[in-house]
């Protein structure tokens, strides 16, 4: 068929959402499995690890397509560049999501009382900054709609921000659970300290994937 | 049945069959962006697509079928009077025959292949052909060559900056207001009144020009900008009557873009069917013009006949009903990524830039104009992701298009010389 349509090449904006709604479905999970962890309920545990993994694979063979169907002769609206980076850090919220998973069973350590509250008010917030995370990256339709100017920007600025706010507040909780760790060191047990002073740094990291990912967008709006 | 009869029976078939091609392959090219849009359903793009492709050919096919049957060749070497001799008006005959042939096989073979090959470009490398065959480089008008190749460069760069530059506007009064509904209320009157305009003016200077007295500049222009305004007017009052129904207002400016774009793939049509025709058109005109000379003459001026534009007219039609809807159908559901407002952009561009040509008589690529159209969109930050390796793929089928087809059509000339003589 002959055709001149081979011009059109296929969008990276629509996988690039496909790909932030399983990176989304593994944020989803995270709740319920400290809920089972925090419990003491391993196997419910280890089934939501297992189910995070799985859709942490969907999300990795979702990049790996976008990253093949982008070579150097696209021309995008925006820099090919920091659309890798932006894929690249959407995917890390998705991989410390499952390296949570594989913190949460690889010891049976068990949740102190002290310290139960504080660790799922952390996790909460680590979801807070994901979600808002994820209602800038479902935007990218309607951000090319617009094409990339007007009200749409300012919208998503907007949104931007909110993540870096949720982020700040996810700091905040992860020196407190920190702090309260380390004031029951005793009670608690180096080993299990240990343990939790990690699973901490990862739900940390998870929130500031999100905020990076976000700016990264905020970082493509700037250059135009 | 004498040879004369034969040799314009034949023309006449493989005109028929140039337009066929044209109809089933250049028109889903030029109705692709509406479809994959949605501006238009495939039913709606073929009503339309026939009825504007058959009247762009009748009302305004003249003019560039001239140029293809005398701007290239130096016909005149062929009058009886010439170096050919007695023989001459019959060999014209045969060249402009195997210059059909041979850039309707040409065609073929493209298509076959996949290769997006403009059926302009071919036609006027198998005429080229056969002028070079005939008279060597002295029978080919060098400077009208030069013309028509520079305007195959020229008309995607233009079509693309006049894509460029609609979207840009569109983006800069309507994307970027902080109400794009209200934008799209207040501007897009003064859209629909540009785009009639400009429609108005090129058919008033075609149209009418061609089968009667040309109006004076100033009344056209006066006819034009009436024109514009009233259906400005119309467009505003209509416009006032529409909701924005949901709450994502780029839907809105969308939909409204939607009804934009069915003018705008009318007028593309319309320009396709007036310059396109003329690859089929211009070698039978010439053929069917020593016919009725007797084969004794050949006239300066070739005046093209109604019939024969309704012939290619006609053509180009049939190869739309039978094989060209299914390509618009298969375009239309590959590119997905353009939306009204794109397509009107590119749409608009290209057409403008077809019209523009054909007034001057210039054969360019219908389809190459639209590649520079969406080229210009992408470039104005209006497309998702634009493969501009196709470009290079264009261009190489550019760059074959011309030596082969002038080669297959050299050969069949050759071959019927023999034959006929």
């Amino acid at each position: 068929m002959r055709s001149i349509f081979g011009l059109f090449a296929k969008s990276p904006f629509g996988p690039l959402v496909q790909h932030a709604e399983r990176v989304h479905d593994t944020v989803v999970l995270i709740r319920p499995m400290f809920d089972a962890f925090v419990a003491g309920d391993w196997e419910r545990t280890e089934e939501m690890y297992r189910r995070i993994e799985v859709l942490e694979h969907e999300a990795d063979v979702i990049k790996n397509d976008i990253r093949d169907h982008l070579p150097k002769s696209l021309f995008l609206p925006v820099d090919r560049g920091d659309l890798l980076t932006f894929l690249k850090e959407q995917d890390r919220i998705a991989d410390r999501a499952e390296d949570l998973g594989v913190l949460l069973t690889m010891r049976r350590t068990p949740t102190p009382e002290s310290i139960k509250a504080d660790v799922l008010g952390l996790v909460d917030a680590v979801v807070t900054a994901s979600e808002k995370w994820y209602q800038v990256a479902r935007e990218l339709p309607t951000l090319l709609e617009a094409s990339f100017t007007g009200p749409e920007v300012d919208r998503i600025l907007g949104l931007v921000n909110e993540v870096a706010l949720a982020e700040r507040e996810t700091d905040d909780r992860q020196a407190l659970v920190t702090k309260r760790l380390f004031e029951h060191e005793e009670e608690i047990g180096a080993v299990s300290v240990m343990m939790w002073f990690n699973i901490v740094r990862v739900l940390g990291s998870m929130a500031n994937a999100a905020e990076n990912t976000a700016d990264l967008l905020r970082l493509m709006l700037a250059k135009r | 049945m004498t040879v004369e009869l034969m040799i314009l029976a034949i023309a006449l078939v493989a005109g028929l069959y140039m337009a066929w091609t044209i109809g089933a392959n250049d028109v889903a090219n030029a109705m692709g962006t509406s479809v994959g849009s949605g501006a238009l359903t495939l039913v709606m793009a073929i009503v339309l697509a026939g009825v504007f492709e058959f009247s762009g050919a009748v009302l305004v096919g003249a003019e560039v079928t001239s140029t293809i049957s005398k701007g290239i060749v130096e016909t005149e070497l062929f009058d009886p009077s010439g170096p050919l001799g007695a023989d001459g008006p019959t060999l014209l005959a045969l060249g402009m025959l195997s210059a059909l042939l041979g850039s309707a096989l040409w065609l073929h073979l493209a298509t076959y292949l996949g290769l997006p090959v403009s059926t302009t470009h071919s036609i006027v490398g198998a005429v080229l052909g056969v002028g070079l065959v005939s008279f060597g480089l002295d029978g080919v008008q060098w400077g009208g060559m030069v013309q028509i190749v520079a305007s195959w460069f020229v008309s995607p760069f233009l079509g693309g900056v006049l894509a460029f530059l609609t979207f840009g506007a569109i983006r800069r009064l309507i994307l970027r207001n902080p109400d794009p509904v209200e934008a799209t209320r207040r501007y897009s009157p003064y859209i629909v009144g540009t785009t009639v305009s400009i429609m108005t003016l090129s058919f008033i200077y075609k149209v009418l020009q061609n089968r009667f007295e040309a109006p004076p500049v100033v009344m056209s222009i006066f006819a034009a900008l009436t024109a514009g305004v009233a259906a400005g007017v119309i467009a505003g009052a209509l416009l006032r009557a529409t909701r924005p129904g949901s709450r994502d207002p780029y839907q809105y400016v969308e939909r409204i873009f939607a009804l934009l774009q069915i003018a705008t793939a009318c007028y593309v049509a319309f320009a396709h069917g007036a310059n396109d025709v003329a690859n089929a058109v211009g070698p039978v005109a010439a053929v069917v013009d020593l016919y009725r000379a007797g084969f004794d003459v050949v006239s300066s001026e070739v005046t093209v006949p109604f019939w024969v534009l309704v012939l290619g007219g006609g053509g180009i039609v049939i190869g739309l009903a039978t094989l060209g809807y299914k390509v618009i159908a298969t375009i239309g559901n590959e590119i997905t990524e353009i939306t009204p407002t794109r397509g009107f952009a590119a749409e608009f561009g290209a057409a403008t830039t077809v019209l523009l040509a054909s007034s001057l008589g210039l054969p360019i690529s219908t389809t190459h104009t639209l590649v520079g159209g969406v080229i210009g969109v992408g470039f104005a930050q209006g497309l998702a992701a634009l493969n501009l390796a196709m470009i290079r793929n264009i261009v190489n089928s550019w760059l074959a298009t011309v030596p082969v087809s002038a080669g297959v059509a050299a050969l069949l000339y050759t071959l019927a010389r023999v034959i006929v003589l």
